[in-house]
């Protein structure tokens, strides 16, 4: 384990581990830090926990009934996982898109807003203003501003998924978890999402799953490789990719496994 | 890919789609064929009559001037007779007019000529003789089996003279009615040239000792009216008189009391003064049929008025004449008038109001004509000397579109209402089949149950699906599920000797606990998410909250159970039904939608129930996973995303829950009174059509009205059932394209 990363974090993993239901331990104890307004990249081989770290982080895992989380993470320097934590409060600081694009069956307009109607939100001005806002971050704006009012569900597939990601943004959260939100894209959509998180780190703090190693050096600031539960290395993207200090990393990104 | 297991694939996929296409068209036929049956059962409801001339000729054996004063047929429309001016009492055959036998009337002495006769009710003939005695005569016929030549069937027929009425002392009247009823009590009215107008009635009186003694009274009076009486006529048991006026009044009389005959009333019926030309009863003495001078045909009854007591009304108008009305009669075995003008005779019904048939014999005037007593046969004479046997068909003369679902007003009523009461003991009832109240009562059954079912059903579902452990839903829906299997005529029974006896005893109670319970229900939430915020409670897991719930339930039924009686003692005097009807005018039927709702409710619920779960637990999780991601509680995602997802499938779900109650018998029919009234009072029962079908299918005479009537219920239950599986498809679809894509 290297490098920990200390420029301003604003959350900070202390030796988390996560035990599915039946003590199936996903999460071996990881120790790791996000520094603010900036994209860190997860990567790893299929099963070694990626998702589950990240969904720690808003705390879905919550979920799932009978799972077990130890040790701490702190969001600001706050203990997400302590007694008085507001769920609720927290995944409004920690947005999330998810691998597979979700919209609700409802119109454009709807979707973004969702999350500050069920804020309690009722000024139509301030809607308007963070649809446009939202959108245009998303880079789907132009795409979308003559049929807000239409279904969500007439959009394209990366239409969608920059959707989703507007409608993270809509409610102003600190931290944007992203889980393979490129997966299901075909690469055009792919680049138009990339450059959506390229501008959106000026604003906002991003991680993302990846299994795509390109992708990850070319939108991340740092990469962190996760193998079997466990860190294996965390550093500056750059560095990750074109110097890494363990021998796993190195085969993981050369293509020798995973 | 093999081409020769391509080939079998293809096949395969032909054979399946072939028979599922099969499979589906059989459903649909079978379910059209079905309709088509029962349809066909109602269907001749609304056939119109029909008359057919059987035969026409001229009497074989009558005398030139032999003049016809009544005639009759039998009920077989075999052999008719006329009745001559010298007493004979001629038969003969109906199909051809040969002469059969010819019988002298017992009470005739043959010296004696009859100057008048009138038909009434079963074959009666009340007879007017030239010396003023009266006599009431009655032709029978008996069809037999005669052993003597082959077993041949043949119509015996009979004369029984059942009253003789003396002369009257003041010489010849003008106008003579008198009848004689089961008792042997006589009336006899006259009219006298000079105005005077005696009524004279004898009676059978029991004495101190057991012996009849019969008595007489004879009362004598001036007639108080602007015209003069112009058709007079009494009820078959001689006790109620009505007189009619060349002025357009009528005249009410009482019999009943021997030495005091009351003028009950005098109406002027026409306020234009036209003439009444006939007067008579319908059959069951209830109504008088009315024919006037200018055509008209009307039926009137007493109805009771708030400021001066009874007051002759006119209830029908039946289908009148271009012509003065000669006679009116009534049909000896139902509510049907037959009226005789210029024109010919009118055959009408008095409930429906429906014109049935109208017989004329060209250009020849009908001056004598007889109905069988079914119904089926007229015979008439013409004044050519023709006779016109007439077979009628009129198989529901009763029933109209009208009397089916418009308001009627019944014999006896005191206005037109919506009314079911299909048949009574007697045969002179006015049968009421208004499905209007059925339906009505199916409709409101079916809305107490869904009040009570569907709110329960869908939060039951809502809950399980979203809010509860998956282990105890992996019990809280077989248990459900089970619900629905147990046979409603338990539940009816239950309902009827368990329920209803309960809730009739603790009404205060159960209406405290309608109020108490959703109060504790909030109240311990409420205390329960101020609770869950400090420590120690927050290791009590999310989904046990039933734990805490159900006692707080049990505690507040409780409550309600002891505080009840005393609310009521307090609020409503002691009694809340006693309060109920003082207060609303509502009686409180034990049977009532209450345990309806309950009940029905109880076999709803698990359809609602189990479709509205499934559909909740159908939709993705991605979508809750998007909502609570947001920052969404568990509520707003239930409330905003999840609920309008699984809308389309709670939607069919309580359609099909409303199609069930719509069509549910056994329990409606053990819980409920079964009373056919329009009252949407939760406090008193109803009848619905399904367990009307189940009520009175049993009693009802094949291919009769009632019979049909029924399978007419039996197509509107149907078409209820299918407009509601229409809308909820339609609705369905439209919140599936709206908000689905699974
Ligand atoms: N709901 C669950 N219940 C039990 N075990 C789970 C569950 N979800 C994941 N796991 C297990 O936890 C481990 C980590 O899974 P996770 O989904 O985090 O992997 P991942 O790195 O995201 O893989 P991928 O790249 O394929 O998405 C795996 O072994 C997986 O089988
Ligand atoms: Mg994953």
């Amino acid at each position: 384990m290297t490098a920990v990363i200390n420029e301003n974090p604003i959350i900070q993993v202390n030796n988390l581990k996560f035990f599915y239901p039946g003590d199936a331990r996903a999460l071996h104890g990881i120790d790791l830090s996000f520094p603010e307004k900036n994209v860190t990249a997860l990567i790893g081989p299929s099963g070694c926990g990626k998702s589950t770290l990240l969904r720690c982080l808003n705390r879905m895992n919550d979920l799932i009934d009978g799972c077990r989380v130890e040790g701490e993470i702190t969001l600001e320097g706050e203990n997400i996982y302590g007694k008085n934590t507001d769920i609720i409060e927290l995944r409004r600081r920690v947005g999330m898109v998810f691998q597979k694009s979700n919209p609700f069956p409802k119109s454009i307009y709807e979707n973004v807003i969702y999350g500050l109607r069920i804020a309690g939100e009722k000024d139509k001005k301030l809607f308007d203003e963070r649809v446009e806002k939202s959108l245009k971050a998303a880079a789907l704006w132009d795409e979308v501003k003559d049929r807000l009012q239409e279904s969500a569900l007439g959009l394209s597939g990366g239409q969608m998924q920059r959707l989703c990601i507007a409608r993270a943004i809509a409610v102003n959260p600190k931290v944007i978890l992203m889980d393979e939100p490129c997966s299901a894209l075909d690469p055009k959509s792919t680049a138009r999402v990339e450059e959506t998180i390229k501008d959106l780190r000026d604003d906002f703090t991003i991680i993302i799953v990846t299994h795509n190693m390109q992708q990850a050096a070319r939108v991340s600031d740092h990469t962190a490789f996760l193998f079997e539960g466990n860190l294996i290395e965390y550093g500056l993207t750059d560095q990750l990719f074109v110097k890494p200090q363990v021998k796993q990393t190195e085969d993981y990104i050369t293509g020798r496994f995973g | 890919m093999n081409p020769a297991f391509l080939k079998k694939v293809k096949r395969n996929d032909r054979i399946a789609r072939w028979v599922i296409t099969v499979g589906g068209m059989a459903i649909i036929f079978s379910v059209i064929f079905i309709l088509i049956l029962i349809a066909e059962v109602s269907l001749p409801l609304f056939l119109s009559p029909d008359k057919d001339l059987h035969a026409s000729f001229q009497l074989e054996g009558r005398a030139a001037e032999e003049k016809i004063l009544a005639m009759g047929v039998d009920e077989y429309l075999e052999t008719g007779y006329r009745l001559d001016q010298a007493g004979r009492v001629n038969f003969f055959n109906i199909a051809d007019g040969s002469a059969i036998d010819s019988l002298q009337l017992v009470s005739d002495t043959g010296s004696r000529r009859l100057i008048t006769a009138q038909t009434y009710g079963r074959l009666n003939h009340m007879l007017v003789w030239d010396d003023g005695s009266v006599t009431i005569e009655r032709v029978k016929f008996f069809p037999f089996f005669d052993e003597a030549d082959d077993n041949q069937r043949s119509i015996r027929h009979e004369l029984e003279h059942r009253a003789i009425f003396a002369p009257p002392s003041y010489g010849l009247p003008v106008k003579t009615m008198a009848r004689v009823n089961d008792e042997g009590r006589q009336v006899r009215v006259d009219l006298f040239r000079s105005g005077i107008f005696q009524i004279t009635i004898i009676e059978e009186e029991e004495s101190l000792f057991g012996a009849g003694e019969r008595v007489q009274e004879s009362h004598q009076l001036e007639i108080d009216s602007v015209g003069e009486v112009t058709a007079m006529t009494l009820s078959t048991d001689g006790i109620k008189l009505y007189l009619g006026t060349s002025k357009g009044e009528i005249l009410r009389w009482d019999l009943s009391e021997i030495d005091h005959p009351v003028l009950e009333e005098t109406t002027q019926a026409f306020l234009d003064q036209r003439e009444i030309t006939a007067l008579n009863m319908v059959f069951g003495d209830v109504s008088l049929i009315v024919g006037d001078q200018q055509g008209g045909v009307s039926t009137w009854f007493p109805v009771r008025d708030a400021d001066v007591g009874w007051k002759l009304t006119q209830i029908h108008q039946l289908h009148g004449h271009a012509h003065a009305v000669q006679d009116v009669q009534p049909s000896p075995h139902d509510k049907s008038v037959l009226s005789i003008a210029a024109d010919g005779i009118n055959v009408s019904h008095m409930t429906s109001e429906r014109f049935l048939v109208n017989i004329a014999n060209g250009a020849e005037k009908i001056e004598a004509f007889a109905q069988s007593t079914r119904g089926n046969g007229i015979i008439t004479l013409s004044d050519h000397g023709t006779v016109q046997s007439w077979k009628l068909d009129i198989p529901h003369p009763e029933v109209s579109l009208k009397t089916l679902f418009g308001k009627v007003w019944y014999e006896g009523y005191p206005e037109p209402t919506w009314a079911w009461q299909s048949s009574a003991g007697t045969d002179d009832y006015e049968p009421k089949l208004s499905l209007t109240p059925l339906i009505f009562g199916t409709l409101k059954g079916t809305f107490y149950a869904m009040l009570f079912a569907v709110p329960l059903a869908i939060f039951g579902a809502i809950y399980t699906s979203q809010f509860a452990r998956p282990k105890f839903k992996g019990i809280i829906k077989p248990a459900v599920e089970v619900m629905a299997a147990i046979p409603t005529v338990i539940i009816g029974f239950l309902a009827a000797l368990w329920l209803a006896p309960l809730i009739e005893r603790s009404l205060g109670s159960m209406f405290l606990s309608l109020i108490l319970v959703p109060a504790a229900l909030m109240l311990s939430i409420a205390l329960w998410q101020g609770a869950r915020k400090l420590s120690p409670l927050k290791q009590v897991e999310r989904g046990y909250e039933f734990l805490v719930i159900a006692p707080v339930i049990v505690l507040a039924v409780a409550i309600a159970a002891i505080l009840g009686p005393g609310l009521e003692d307090w609020l409503f005097a002691g009694d809340l039904k006693q309060w109920l009807f003082n207060e609303t005018g509502t009686r409180y039927d034990p049977r009532n939608c209450i345990i309806i709702a309950f009940a029905m409710g109880f076999a709803v619920i698990p359809i609602i129930f189990t479709i509205s779960e499934d559909s909740l637990s159908n939709v993705p999780p991605s979508l809750k996973a998007a909502s609570l991601a947001l920052g969404a509680s568990r509520w707003q995602t239930v409330w905003r995303v999840i609920l309008p997802s699984a809308s389309p499938g709670i939607f069919a779900g309580t359609m099909i829950g409303f199609g069930r109650a719509v069509g549910e018998t056994m329990i409606v029919l053990m819980a409920t009174g079964n009373t056919a009234i329009m009252d949407l009072s939760i406090f008193n029962g109803m009848r619905p059509l399904s367990a009307n079908i189940a009520v009175e299918i049993p009693e009802a005479p094949v291919d009769g009205s009632l019979y049909r009537t029924l399978f007419l219920s039996a197509v509107i239950l149907f078409i209820m059932t299918f407009i509601v599986n229409t809308v909820a498809e339609i609705v369905r679809q439209r919140l599936r394209a709206k908000y689905g894509r699974f």
